[in-house]
Formats: structure tokens, sequence, C-alpha cells
């Protein structure tokens, strides 16, 4: 993720990350990424998630 | 007795034979505080008057002929993330500061109607997940081995008061290892609950489908005491369980013989790579099992970081969603390693959380299969002794796999045990994990384990 990336994403979130700690996100940025990779496996269209809601009865 | 130690077993019993008065308990309890906690900053808030006017009913009740059991009239701490009537619950964090609930959390209001007294509210990470974090409204907790180094987190307070024994036990939580974090960096017991045994109602939340309300405590035995008074149905926790309770006391019988315990040793051996004083201490601790008759075997699993990445993307995410309306508000108001963990997690997608859920399945599944023709399944709870409180990164968690969040993601009961000392004097400790709503096989374990070594014996020389 570029600096110019991160501070068009926190402008879309709302969040008034001061400067220094802008440069820091920058560099952490990439763990965000290599997660989101790590999950998306291939699966089956119908894989569900974990979190299913279910109803109180009644 | 003056600053004696005293497990919650060892003190119930003189309690409840008269031998100790919870007054002069407390009183003792209040003094070390008083001595030691500028030491520790363990406490955010102690209630002093509160503790000293508990004691003197829990006396009086038990004078009367009206003993509750294990826990009356013995001196706890509570995490300050668990709602107190009536007391602030500031989440240590200077957003939350003056936030004064108005009613108690379920599991504090148990641990009361047990006659357990309540001395302080303990130092927390920010909100359970900000820290080690020095600029907070009030300073982070030591570790009492060595106060220059870190206590683990979240349940920090916990994690010092009761190995120094300003406490006798307090709460913790664990989202993804703020119980066996500080349990194994300050040599104490902690269990992580299997998921919806203990009410989350009246905590505050950091992620709900992984957050976990559990015991710390000088024993396992100790938190078999304090859980059989904290689990239990509540039907303002949708995730409650809705079962009977086992007696977890009942369940130390000291015998693991035929117990089937699959260790997995590439969590600290590969994946997230212990120091040597850590992996040998755990190599022992396994032939100690053996040795008492249990069967120890070696298992292969997903490497850690396919169990901590759904983990920790589910539960910053779900952090994020609670605390957004603030970060955006008055994003410096936390502080700096909360709110810049919690900028990261604005990053991923909607869809990003969605796949962690789907992958978070997937573990269950492979856990459930793994541990088919297991009891129980051992690894570390943390990679080596606690760092200096100094050097601890921001992003740590994201730098090098959890060892304790594989068993957030699947929920079952994991518990940090004291398996020895580093040359320096500092902890060690392991992991033992449990089927869900096996907690008493865990404890029984632990005790067992805890009963055949001399950890027990010792602690951090104030």
């Amino acid at each position: 993720m570029t600096r110019q990336e991160l501070d068009y994403a926190l402008a879309r979130l709302g969040l008034d990350v001061p400067e220094k700690e802008r440069d820091e996100l920058v560099g952490a940025a990439a763990y965000i990424e290599k997660m989101a990779e790590l999950v998306k496996k291939p699966r089956r269209i119908g894989a569900e998630p974990a979190h299913i809601v279910e109803f109180p009865e009644g | 007795m003056a600053g004696e130690h005293f497990t919650i077993a060892q003190a119930a019993d003189l309690i409840r034979t008269r031998q100790l008065s919870p007054v002069e308990l407390v009183k003792d309890r209040l003094e070390r505080i008083e001595k030691l906690d500028g030491q520790l900053n363990s406490f955010i808030r102690v209630l002093a008057d509160e503790a000293r006017s508990a004691a003197q009913t829990a006396e009086f009740e038990i004078a009367a002929g009206g003993y509750k059991g294990p826990l009356h009239g013995i001196p706890l701490g509570l995490k300050d993330i668990y709602e107190t009537k009536g007391i602030p619950t500031t989440g240590h964090s200077k957003v939350m500061q003056d936030h004064v609930p108005a009613a108690d959390a379920f599991t504090v209001l148990k641990l009361k109607e047990a006659g357990a007294v309540v001395m302080g509210k303990l130092a927390t990470h920010e909100f359970a997940f900000g820290g080690p974090s020095f600029d907070l409204p009030w300073p982070p907790a030591r570790n009492p081995w060595d106060t220059t180094r870190f206590t683990g987190g979240s349940s920090s307070g916990t994690g010092a008061a009761v190995p120094a024994g300003l406490v006798l036990g307090g709460t913790g939580s664990d989202t993804g290892g703020s119980i066996r974090g500080p349990a194994a960096y300050c040599g104490l017991a902690g269990i992580k609950p299997t998921y919806g045994l203990c009410s989350r109602a009246g905590i505050l939340p950091l992620a709900f489908s992984l957050d976990h309300a559990g015991p710390m405590a000088w024993t396992a035995e100790d938190c078999a005491i304090m859980l059989q008074a904290m689990a239990g149905h509540d039907p303002n926790d949708p995730a409650s369980a809705d079962r009977p309770i086992p007696d977890y006391r009942a369940a130390l019988t000291g015998d693991v013989r035929g117990l089937r315990i699959g260790l997995i040793r590439h969590f600290y051996t590969t994946d997230n790579v212990a120091d040597d004083a850590t992996r040998d201490a755990i190599d022992v601790a396994a032939k100690q099992f053996e040795q008492m008759g249990a069967f120890v075997r070696q298992i292969t699993v997903s490497p850690l970081a396919e169990w901590a990445a759904p983990g920790i993307m589910i539960m910053m995410s779900e952090a994020y969603a609670i605390h957004e309306a603030n970060l955006r508000a008055r994003f410096t108001d936390f502080g700096e390693a909360f709110r810049d963990r919690m900028a990261l997690a604005g990053l991923w997608t909607a869809a990003d959380y969605v796949h962690a859920t789907r992958r978070r399945r997937e573990m269950v599944d492979e856990l459930d299969r793994a541990m088919a023709g297991f009891d129980l399944v051992m690894t570390a709870a943390a990679p080596s002794e606690a760092p200096k409180i100094d050097e601890v990164p921001k992003f740590a968690i994201m730098e090098r796999p959890s060892l304790t969040m594989p068993f957030n993601v699947t929920g079952t009961p994991a518990m940090s045990v004291c398996c020895g000392f580093t040359e320096a004097g500092l902890p060690l400790s392991f992991q033992i994990v449990g089927r869900r709503f096996d907690d008493a096989t865990v404890l029984r374990a632990a005790d067992a384990y805890e009963r055949a070594t001399p950890w027990r014996n010792r602690r951090p020389a104030f």
C-alpha cells in the first residue's frame, strides 16, 4: 500500500491519524494484506461462514 | 499474616474453619497493595472502603452459619472492563474514564453472590487490546518478577496482582490470548473457558465472537473454584451456553492416567519459534505428563499463521465496528497503540471479514478432526520469557502468528500453566487445550501437573 492509498483509505474512514503514525501504518499495512490473502482459500461456493444467526424460537 | 501468600483454596479452608478472618485478610491485602502497587501499577482503582465493608459482611455471615463456599470472604480483583455498579469502568481509556455503569456485569454478580470481596479495578490494555501503553490516563501494569518487563496482555493488572499476592484471584478476558498471555509471562494459572461458558454481558467488548471471560489465579484449583462461580447461563448474552455446569473442583482428581494428549510442537518450533528455554521446558512438561501416565503424541495441523489470520481479522474488524464512532470523532483521545491498530483494521473490506469467518469454520473443523482420538492438545502459550515492557512492538500481534489465537478461533477451553523459570527467574509456560465444554479435563490436567512439580512454591520476591 502506498502512502497515497493509505491517506485515501483513512479519509474514507474519517480517521484523523497524525502524520508520524501514518508513516508507520504504511509499513504495517502489509500485514493486513497478507492476512487477507491467507483467508482467501479456494472453496466451494456454498462454504458457510462460522457465524450463522440462530433466531430465537417463536 | 503480614503479606503471607495464600491460594484461594488455602484461604477458603482457613476462613471456613474460622482460623482466618476475612476482615484481617482484606486489611492485610490492602496494606500490601498500598506498599507494593506503586511498583506494579496493577490497580486503576482500589475500592478499600467497599472491600472492608464486604469483608465485614462476609465475616458476619460466616459467623452466623451462612458460609457460601470457597469464595466467601476471598479478596479478588476485576479487570477494568468488567462493569461494576456505581463504580467507574474505564477500559483503561480516556474515552471511557467517566463511564459509571448502572449495573454489575453478570459474572461480577455471580462472584459477589459467592461471597467474594472485590478489592478494586485492575489495569488492562486499552479496551483489552491497546498495550502496553504509556499514553493512557493510568500507567501500564508491570511484571512482578521483574518490573522492567511486560506482564503480557490484555489482562495485565490481574497478571501482576495475583502473583504478587495483592489479590488471591482476578478476572480476565481473552479474545486472542489476553488471559493466557499474562498468565504465561507472570507465572500464574489462567483459563480461557469454552466460548459461551461464562457470560460476556456487562463486560466491555473487544470482539463479540471471540471474547471469553475467565479466571486467573495462582493455581488450577483456584481457577476451578472461580470458574465454578463465574460459569452459567445468562439470557442477556446471546452466546451464553445453557447447559449444566459440572463440579470443576471435584474433577481435580490428580489422575491423568490414560489421558491422550496431542502435542502441537511445530507451532513453537517452526511456525513461531520459541526460545530454547521455552522449548526445553515444554518438552520436559510433556515427559512429566507421560511419567504421570498420560499418552503424549506429536500431531501436525495447519501452520500457526493459518489459525491466527482469521482470528486477528475477525477480532480487529469487530473491535473497529464497536469503536468506530469514537475513532472518527476523537481519534487521538485513544492511546496510540489502540488507535493505530484500529486504523489498520479499517483497511479490511466487508468481504475480507466474511472470508475470515469462512476460514474460521474450516479451522474449527480441522481442530475437531485433529482432536479425534485425543482428550487434550498441548502447545506453547508464549514463545519466550516476558520481554522488556518498552520493547514490545506496536504491531507485535501481527508480526508473529499468535500461539493463543487458534483456540479463540475454535472456542475450545485453553489454559496457560507455569512449567518452570529461566535462569533469570522469569516464568515459562505451556498451554493445554480441551474439547468444547470439557473445561474440567483441562483443569484436571493442569492441576495434576502443578501437584507433581515445584513451580507453585515460588513467588516473586517482594
